[in-house]
């Protein structure tokens, strides 16, 4: 077996933590069950490196297989940095009914046709998402194992997910990705994460939401706590209804983990000061909101009176535009007109 | 005996003048009076200032030397207070030294150790920084260096530093350190940097040689507001790059708010701050003070007031619910831990008289 398989998958047992080593062999399946019986997975992961390394030399494996473990693994744990959203525009004809082989085939020539020595291993998952693997090399070198980028395409929605992607490789995968799908142009979603599944489910959607109803009815509180009957809370109408406009505005239940919002801002000052709100020339600052989860602190500042409700637009665009990136100007989407609150 | 307390801010006895110089005059007549009466604890009716002088930038570079300002500048400090020193003297550092490299090493070893053997694995030294001192009654800065040999390296090898540390007292109350019984020695402002172990060695030393006591020194967000605007005041003469101000909103999961405002639009705003203030002043007062270079809280309150303004109309959030813990521009950050880091030296006499002054404040005396 060759230098690079064997570091390849010296680093890949180094790095699946040693509860996951004998699910993911499973999943791979190149392995017969007879052979997984015999490995002693109780062992330190440099045995099992060794053991895991005679046996590929045994069947003759190379990167390639190597690599599809690689990408089984992460498939099923996508941490592996920060993933940036991409959004197709401009579908053609034939764009809502590109399928799945025609997907590969054509997005593994362009690939190959703009940059030589490039390595693409692509994987439909079970829930619709297609799976890209790639490693780069160019005109010189072999492909770069080490660093490879992921890319994740939901087949017939114009979104797709990529991590480790430099300057100089996304003009390359724009193209490739545009000509696959059968879109015009590609461009950057401004929504950005560490949690993968977080950012998908926020833009796809995939979270419990609430639909404002036409005849209120406040939100009834998770674990109503079983109190005297005779004790009255003085602001109980106010409080669930704030729950309930919080809730209309982030949604329901659990929420994506979505870690930070960054808002650009480039408008008129908005205090009292006269001489400042006089001032033509907008104020520039930058607001950044931090947290393992934003959206359900910022469900919590709605609920709980920090931020008044009905939310503003500003942060109700975070799950409702599925963005975590805003230049607010005064032009654009932003607090243009004043709410009086009640 | 009862002890007066006056609202420095409220009430000024005299009719006429502005409000800070009667604060002044009330104080020092107070302190004048009870002082006679033999009672120097009146310091605990004593108020952050009101009002401070604006920041100028000190030429520092002439007074103190660039190791030493190498040493205090861009690393970040863990602030303490320190109760006054008994009988602490700048002429025996050389003694300090050998006792506290002595000292650690036998908190490391665990047995006695000899005071003068030089084969310690830790040398403590130190030295007086000169030139920081900036009131009359201030004690000189002492600069305290742990370094550290290991035990296999040459004899010719560097040392390297391993812990560092500093006593500081700048511009501090001329009043309570005049009203110190003699022979102690005000120091009130401790940084440190380095391992805690070693900090705590430090400290334990100092508290069985001199006699004080070590507390951590939190700043208040009065005192970060404080540093904010008078950093921002700074901006015409040294870029500030950023206004940057960091606030905690207590919610679950708790939400960290960064507030980055461009530095030209934070000083247009300061400046416009300002200049209603004075108007509203000059409004009520009949004679017109010329005193340029006075920042009053006022004004303070007010930037602060006007940037948490813009911030609720675009985000509908009150950033007065959670706590400021940060701020910080290019010429320095100050956390509301106790952690301060000066990045420019020409500003560091103006945040450490400031500093100085929470340390004060804050001690038990």
């Amino acid at each position: 077996m060759g230098d690079t398989p064997r570091r390849l998958l010296q680093r890949l047992i180094r790095r699946i933590p040693a509860q996951e080593l004998k699910p993911t062999l499973e999943k791979w399946g190149r392995l017969s069950q007879a052979q997984l019986q015999t490995i002693d997975f109780t062992q330190s992961k440099w045995a099992l490196t060794g053991k895991l390394g005679t046996i590929c030399e045994e069947r003759n494996w190379a990167v390639k297989h190597i690599t599809e473990l690689e990408l089984i693994y992460v498939i099923d744990n996508p941490n592996l940095g920060m993933w940036h959203t991409f959004q197709l525009m401009d579908p053609r004809d034939n764009a809502h009914t590109v399928e799945l082989l025609q997907f590969k085939e054509q997005f593994k020539s362009n690939l190959s046709e703009l940059i030589r020595n490039v390595s693409v291993k692509i994987k439909k998952h079970t829930d619709e998402a297609v799976w890209i693997r790639i490693a780069w090399g160019d005109g010189l070198s072999q492909p770069n194992h080490f660093k490879p980028t992921y890319v994740v395409h939901y087949l017939q929605t114009p979104y797709v997910f990529v991590t480790s992607l430099n300057s100089k490789q996304k003009p390359l995968l724009s193209q490739a990705l545009v000509l696959a799908t059968s879109y015009h142009a590609i461009k950057d979603a401004n929504l950005s994460g560490r949690k993968f599944t977080a950012i998908r489910d926020l833009l796809m959607r995939q979270y419990e939401q609430v639909f404002p109803r036409k005849f209120h009815s406040p939100l009834k509180e998770r674990n109503q706590i079983v109190t005297d009957p005779h004790i009255e809370r003085e602001q109980a109408e106010s409080s669930a209804n704030r729950l309930q406009m919080a809730c209309e505005a982030f949604g329901g239940g659990k929420l994506p983990q979505l870690q930070s919002a960054v808002y650009k801002l480039e408008t008129k000052f908005r205090g009292h000061n006269k001489s400042m709100t006089q001032r033509e020339e907008p104020i520039r600052c930058v607001v950044k909101f931090a947290s393992t989860n934003i959206l359900e602190s910022l469900r919590n500042c709605a609920s709980s009176g920090i931020a008044s409700t009905p939310v503003t637009p500003l942060l109700s665009s975070i799950p409702l535009k599925g963005r975590n990136y805003f230049v607010i100007t005064d032009n654009g989407p932003g607090p243009s007109q004043t709410r009086q609150q009640n | 005996m009862e002890q007066k307390q006056t609202s420095v801010v409220k009430t000024p006895r005299n009719s006429d003048g502005a409000q800070r110089s009667s604060y002044r005059q009330s104080y020092r007549s107070y302190v004048g009076a009870v002082s006679r009466l033999g009672l120097t604890s009146a310091l605990t009716a004593r108020r952050l200032n009101t009002s401070r002088r604006a920041p100028r930038a000190h030429n520092i570079t002439d007074k103190v030397s660039p190791e030493h300002l190498a040493v205090l500048v861009k690393k970040e400090w863990q602030l303490s207070y320190v109760t006054p020193l008994f009988q602490f003297r700048h002429t025996q550092l050389k003694r300090y030294s050998q006792q506290l490299s002595a000292f650690i090493a036998a908190e490391r070893q665990g047995v006695a150790v000899e005071v003068e053997e030089p084969q310690h694995s830790f040398k403590a030294s130190f030295s007086v920084v000169h030139g920081m001192a900036e009131a009359e009654e201030d004690a000189e800065t002492i600069l305290i260096q742990v370094h550290s040999k290991h035990h296999f390296s040459r004899r010719d090898d560097p040392e390297k530093c391993v812990w560092s540390g500093w006593l500081a007292c700048i511009n501090g109350s001329p009043e309570y350190i005049r009203s110190l019984p003699k022979d102690f020695i005000c120091l009130p402002l401790f940084g440190s940097s380095g391992g805690d172990p070693l900090t705590s060695s430090v400290k334990s030393w100092f508290q069985q040689t001199f006699d004080c006591c070590f507390g951590s020194l939190e700043i208040n967000h009065t005192s970060l507001q404080w540093l904010g605007s008078l950093w921002t005041n700074c901006q015409p003469e040294s870029n500030i790059q950023h206004l940057k101000m960091i606030w905690a909103v207590p919610v679950v999961p708790p939400l960290q708010i960064t507030y980055t405002v461009n530095p030209q639009d934070a000083w247009e705003l300061w400046t416009c701050v300002r200049k209603d203030a004075q108007v509203e002043k000059e409004g009520e007062e009949e004679e017109e003070e010329e005193e340029e270079g006075i920042i009053d809280i006022e004004e303070v309150n007010m930037f602060m007031q006007e940037l948490k303004s813009h911030f609720y109309r675009h985000f509908k959030l009150d950033l007065s619910a959670g706590n400021l813990v940060q701020v910080s521009t290019a010429l320095g950050s100050a956390k509301t831990s106790g952690r301060i880091k000066i990045s420019n030296s020409r500003y560091m006499i103006s945040t450490l008289t400031l500093l100085t002054e929470c340390a004060l404040l804050k001690m038990p005396v």
